[in-house]
C-alpha cells in the first residue's frame, strides 16, 4: 500500500466486490479505523474512501510522471533532445491556451 | 525596507499574541496550492508530476476562503502548479485581499502581462515572480528558452501599474555565487520590492555523512553569496534566516509555519513532504507526529534547509527572546557588516 501510494501514477484496484477502480492514490492511513485508502477515480469529481480490506489487487496500470522526470537525467540529456522535450511540453501547453 | 511596515507590524502583532497566549504551535504562512497544472516543466519540480486528471483538478474560491480563515495565518502565499492558469484566481485573491491577508502570488510570469487587468494593486497583493537567475541560468531552470525576458517584461510591467512585485529564487549547490550576486544587482535595478531565496530541496536516501556534507556545501554556497552584501539588495526575508542559510545560527525546522492546503487536502508534515492529507487545519495540527520530522529525526529532512521550514524557525526567533529580537535588529540595520 505504501508503493501504491508513492506511485506518482495511476493505480487499478479490483476490490472483493468485483468492482474496478481506476485512479490516483493520494493518501492512506493504516492507523485509521478501518485502515483506508483515498483515491481520485478517473472521471470522478469527487474522492473515494476504500478500506484496505477491501482491495483484493492493486496494478501499476498508469504512466509513472515521475520517471526519468529529475533534474539530473535533464543535466545529463543532449541539447537537442532538451530543445525537442521542451518543444513538445510548449506546444502541449499552447493546446490547453495556457500560453 | 523590503517588507512595508503596515505588513510587518500584522506579523509582529499576530507573533506576539500567540506567544503571549501560550500557542506553541501557530502558522505564519499559509502555502495555498488551488491547482497542480503548470504551462512549464520544470525538471526536477514535484509539484506537477500528476496523471493529467489530477492536473485538471482545481480548488474553488470558496474552499480557498474557508482554508485562510480556518488556519488564520496573516500571509498566504499561493504557488502551484501555475496560478494564473487558474480560471477563478482573481476572485480568490479578492477574496483573501478582502479578508486582509497578504497575499502572495507566485507566478513564472508567462501569463502575468496578459492577465494584469483583471487584479487591482492592493497594499495585501504581491506579485512573487519565480527567478532563479540570470538569463542563462533561470532558462536552464525552467527548462525554456526565452522565459527570462518574458518575466522581465512583465515585473516591468506589473510595477508600471503599481503592484508589489518581489521575486524568488531556488538555488542548487552549483550555483556560481558571483552570478548570483550580478543577479541580486539586476532584480534591484528592476525596481522589485524585494527578494526571497532559498536552496533547493532534493530527497537523497544517500548516508548520513553525504547528507551532512550536503549542508555544509549549502552553508557554504550562501556564504559566497551574502557575504558582504552590496547596500542595494532587499530581502522580504527574516535576517535571522539568512544567517542560518550561512551558518550562523542553527535552527531546527518549524513545519507548521507554512502549512500546505491543496486539492488533496491539509498536507502532512509540510509543504515539501507528502505524507498523508487530512481533512481540516485542526487535525493537521493535532494528528501530525511533529516530533518525527526535522533535522536528525527524519532522513527526508535531512539536508533540507527550505525557507518553507526554517523562516518560521527564524521569525520565532526573533520574537522567541531578547538576544534573538537583537540580533535580528542589529542585522535589519547595519546587513552590509555579514
Amino acid at each position: 500500500m505504501e508503493i501504491a501510494f508513492d506511485y506518482r501514477g495511476d493505480v487499478t484496484l479490483e476490490l472483493v466486490s468485483g468492482e474496478t477502480v481506476r485512479g490516483y492514490i493520494f493518501n492512506r492511513n493504516s492507523a485509521a479505523s478501518p485502515p483506508a485508502l483515498q483515491i481520485f477515480p478517473i472521471g470522478q469529481p469527487s474522492s473515494r474512501v476504500i478500506p484496505y480490506a477491501d482491495v483484493m489487487a492493486i496494478t501499476f496500470t498508469g504512466e509513472d510522471t515521475a520517471s526519468g522526470k529529475s533534474w539530473e537525467t535533464w543535466v545529463q540529456k543532449k541539447e537537442s533532445e532538451r530543445k525537442a522535450e521542451a518543444e513538445q511540453i510548449k506546444a502541449e501547453a499552447q493546446a490547453r491556451g495556457h500560453l | 525596507m523590503a517588507v512595508p511596515v503596515a505588513q510587518m507590524f500584522t506579523v509582529t502583532k499576530y507573533v506576539l499574541t500567540q506567544k503571549l497566549t501560550g500557542v506553541k504551535r501557530y502558522p505564519l504562512v499559509l502555502m495555498l496550492e488551488p491547482l497542480f497544472r503548470c504551462n512549464l516543466a520544470c525538471a526536477g519540480c514535484g509539484k506537477i508530476q500528476y496523471p493529467d486528471h489530477v492536473l485538471d483538478k482545481r480548488l474553488t474560491p470558496e474552499q480557498c476562503w474557508a482554508a485562510a480563515e480556518e488556519c488564520g495565518a496573516p500571509i498566504v502565499s499561493i504557488p502551484g502548479g501555475e496560478p494564473l492558469i487558474h480560471p477563478d484566481m482573481p476572485a480568490i485573491v479578492q477574496g483573501l485581499v478582502a479578508r486582509k491577508k497578504y497575499v502572495y502570488l507566485c507566478t513564472n510570469a508567462i501569463l502575468l502581462e496578459r492577465k494584469l487587468d483583471e487584479y487591482r494593486p492592493s497594499p495585501y497583493l504581491t506579485f512573487s515572480i519565480h527567478m532563479d537567475g540570470l538569463q542563462e541560468e533561470h532558462d536552464l531552470a525552467v527548462c525554456r528558452d526565452g522565459i527570462y525576458d518574458v518575466a522581465v517584461k512583465a515585473i516591468k510591467a506589473a510595477l508600471k501599474r503599481g503592484f508589489r512585485v518581489t521575486t524568488n529564487t531556488t538555488l542548487f549547490d552549483d550555483a556560481a555565487p558571483e552570478r548570483v550576486r550580478k543577479f541580486f544587482d539586476a532584480m534591484m535595478e528592476l525596481g522589485v520590492e524585494g527578494m526571497m531565496i532559498s536552496p533547493g530541496y532534493s530527497y537523497d536516501k544517500a548516508p548520513d555523512k553525504k547528507n551532512f556534507l550536503k549542508r555544509q556545501r549549502t552553508r557554504e554556497l550562501f556564504s559566497r553569496i551574502l557575504h558582504r552584501p552590496n547596500s542595494g539588495w532587499r530581502f522580504n526575508q527574516s535576517p535571522l534566516f539568512l544567517d542560518f542559510l550561512m551558518g550562523k545560527v542553527d535552527y531546527q525546522c518549524t513545519p507548521w509555519g507554512n502549512p500546505t492546503y491543496n486539492v488533496f487536502g491539509w498536507q502532512k508534515p509540510c509543504y515539501l513532504l507528502q505524507d498523508g492529507y487530512v481533512a481540516t487545519f485542526r487535525e493537521l495540527m493535532d494528528q501530525t507526529e511533529w516530533d518525527s520530522y526535522g533535522t536528525g529525526r527524519n532522513e527526508k529532512c535531512a539536508d533540507c534547509m527550505v525557507h518553507c521550514g526554517y523562516e518560521a524557525s527564524a521569525v520565532d526567533d526573533t520574537f522567541g527572546s531578547l538576544r534573538g529580537f537583537g540580533r535580528t535588529v542589529v542585522a535589519t540595520l547595519m546587513p552590509t557588516a555579514r
